[in-house]
């Protein structure tokens, strides 16, 4: 049995059902999705790609529910999202998502710690134990001398791994990543595919990236190409 | 339960605003000038209230005054042309023998003012108000002049028409610069008058007239002066406070038996004549209090044009937040308690400001802080912030994530 049938065997985390999002500029229309569907299993290693503007950002945001589709459904879990408030929504962002940006977005001036532990404000998490959660995950992104450090002290390499840190500080099940390492030198990109892969094997988390790298790509189970907001191909590894 | 807790927020807010320390002073510069002096108008009028009850302690206690006219309106405060009916209408000399036989326990001052040039043989002071009353109004008032300064006149000398006068301090210093006026003779009318006493410096106390500028005679050489027996006022003086109520009373049906009008005098005491006056500084004071608040709603707007700008400059910190879990009330409420922050910073300030510039003008002008002055500005500054930092914030927590992440 290949590793894509034992994945459709496992559960759908999320599920785009003909998903269209439509931009209107003036006189003109543009889809930026057009009726893209996909599923997600549980512990899958996914990524989208595609050419600039082919729509895969448009994509990673309505997966990670922060962008309505014009019609189609998002279903994460199960639950049909389009029936969500906003203040349902972002508790969703903060428990079951965490997000990597290739502009990292760390608040400036503003320690690691703080960077990493921001999510938990919003969260229900206990506030005695916040510190402690923020600590091990730095010490696991091998940050355990940078604590304190604001961004502007740290490489951009040590920025996106504060990034990764804060995205797993409410133990998501779906890290969603958008250009991780488009902002990186290859060593470092390479340093964080390695830690999405060891999130994927180790813990069995759902990773979705984005990258317009085919290379990249390449190193997910299963790859989704993307071009003129259809989605054109999915390969497995 | 409030996500993040309010001590977080707090903190953040915090920070947020130290980052920019130039921009914070600035911005709340235009609160700590409103709200020093609205703290300073308030200061100062209280002051002035207290410093006007002071000087009616020490003047007439224990009086009740008989005016004719209607001298205060249903308010409490001065009726329209009140004042000047005191002067125009008068008592008659029967008016004044009936209080004086009905009223027991009391003595009854007659007041009979004439206004008339006094000269010296160095100069000629125009339009004088000389008050003529009896041989106590001197004690009553307060005016009687000190130890070394001459005396007042006796009930002798008043019923005898002895041509005596005092001076008050002022008009002494005009008519007789370079010694003392005690024992010189001026004339007043033709007629001459000997200076037995000058009153000491009282000053003008509430911009009425200085009762420095004024001169007092027996009330029997002011009748043969003017050429009438009118009496523009009576004092009653009672033995204690306890009296003047009753004596009011008294003194009311007396004088509505007698005019049937109730309007056609007034009977007073000081208390009361100290409440309107307080009720004219209290208007005074919210008038230019108010005025001044103004200057806390232009604070107010520079607040909320530097939270735009925030809500602008950190739209992608906005936009992360938001992806990483903050609902739209969260930032709402984060940047309104900066706004409330910046305004309450400057409000603190201004209290202390205001606090300084009352301890700095105290030895030349009545002025006192008050608690309620206090509070009172906190919270307009408090109110301010509130009310100018909900556009900002309203703004903030309505960006889209997305495009708030976009945001270069």
């Amino acid at each position: 049995m290949t590793k894509s049938s034992s994945l459709n065997n496992s559960k759908v985390i999320l599920e785009l059902k003909s998903v269209t999002k439509t931009y209107i500029t003036g006189a003109s229309q543009f889809n930026a999705l057009d009726n893209a569907s996909l599923k997600i299993h549980q512990g899958e290693f996914v990524s989208i790609t595609g050419p600039s503007g082919s729509g895969k950002s448009t994509l990673m945001h309505i997966i990670g529910l922060l962008d309505n589709p014009t019609s189609g459904e998002v279903l994460l879990e199960g639950r049909d999202i389009a029936k969500l408030k906003e203040h349902q929504l972002a508790q969703i962002r903060n428990i079951t998502l965490g997000f990597v940006f290739q502009q990292f977005n760390l608040l400036p001036k503003t320690s690691s710690l703080e960077n990493v532990l921001l999510p938990l404000l919003y969260s229900d998490v206990p506030k005695k134990d916040r510190q402690k959660i923020g600590i091990n995950l730095l010490i696991k992104v091998g940050l355990e001398d940078k604590f304190n450090n604001t961004p502007a002290q740290l490489s951009g390499g040590q920025q996106q791994r504060v990034a990764i840190a804060r995205a797993l500080v409410n133990n998501p099940k779906i890290i969603l990543a958008d250009e991780p390492t488009g902002n990186l030198d290859s060593k470092s990109g390479e340093e964080i595919m390695k830690f999405f892969h060891q999130l994927n094997e180790k813990e069995g988390r759902t990773i979705v990236f984005v990258t317009h790298d085919m290379d990249l790509a390449k190193q997910a189970n299963r790859t989704i190409v993307i071009k003129d907001g259809k989605i054109s191909e999915e390969k497995y590894a | 339960m409030l996500k993040p807790s309010f001590n977080d927020l707090l903190k953040s807010s915090f920070r947020s605003i130290l980052k920019n320390k130039s921009r914070t002073v600035l911005t709340s510069l235009g609160i700590i000038i409103g709200v020093t002096s609205v703290i300073l108008l308030t200061s100062i009028g209280n002051g002035l209230k207290k410093y006007i009850t002071d000087q009616f302690d020490s003047l007439g206690a224990n009086s009740i005054y008989v005016s004719p006219g209607k001298v205060f309106n249903d308010n409490g405060g001065f009726a329209q042309g009140g004042v000047s009916s005191m002067m125009t209408t008068s008592f008659t000399q029967k008016d004044y023998s009936f209080l004086k036989r009905k009223i027991k326990n009391a003595e009854i001052i007659p007041a009979s003012a004439v206004f008339a040039n006094i000269s010296s043989s160095f100069s000629t002071q125009k339009n004088i108000e000389i008050d003529g009353s009896t041989e106590n109004f001197g004690v009553i008032n307060n005016i009687e002049p000190s130890a070394g300064n001459g005396r007042w006149f006796t009930e002798e000398e008043n019923n005898k028409k002895t041509p005596v006068i005092i001076l008050g301090y002022q008009i002494a210093q005009d008519l007789f610069p370079k010694s003392s006026a005690v024992g010189k003779k001026v004339i007043v009318k033709g007629k001459t008058l000997k200076v037995i006493g000058v009153s000491d410096k009282k000053g003008s106390s509430f911009g009425g007239p200085s009762l420095d500028k004024q001169a007092y005679i027996p009330i029997e050489v002011a009748y043969d002066l003017s050429g009438k027996t009118d009496i523009q006022s009576i004092i009653v003086k009672v033995k204690n406070k306890d009296l003047i109520e009753t004596t009011k009373k008294e003194i009311t049906d007396i004088m509505l038996d007698r005019y049937d009008d109730k309007d056609a005098f007034s009977v007073f005491d000081s208390s009361q004549l100290l409440s309107s006056i307080n009720s004219i500084i209290s208007m005074l004071t919210i008038g230019l209090t108010g005025i001044a608040a103004i200057s806390l709603v232009v604070g107010g707007i520079g607040i909320m044009n530097i939270m735009l700008v925030s809500v602008t400059e950190r739209t992608r910190e906005i936009g992360l937040r938001k992806a990483v879990g903050a609902y739209p009330r969260a930032i709402l409420i984060q940047f309104l308690i900066e706004a409330v922050i910046l305004s309450c910073i400057g409000g603190g300030v201004g209290i202390l400001f205001g606090y300084l510039g009352t301890l700095a003008i105290k030895p030349f002008f009545p002025a006192q802080v008050t608690i309620s002055s206090v509070i009172l500005a906190f919270g307009v500054s408090s109110i301010v912030g509130i009310v100018f930092g909900v556009a900002p914030a309203r703004k903030a927590s309505k960006l889209s994530p997305i495009e708030a992440l976009r945001y270069e």
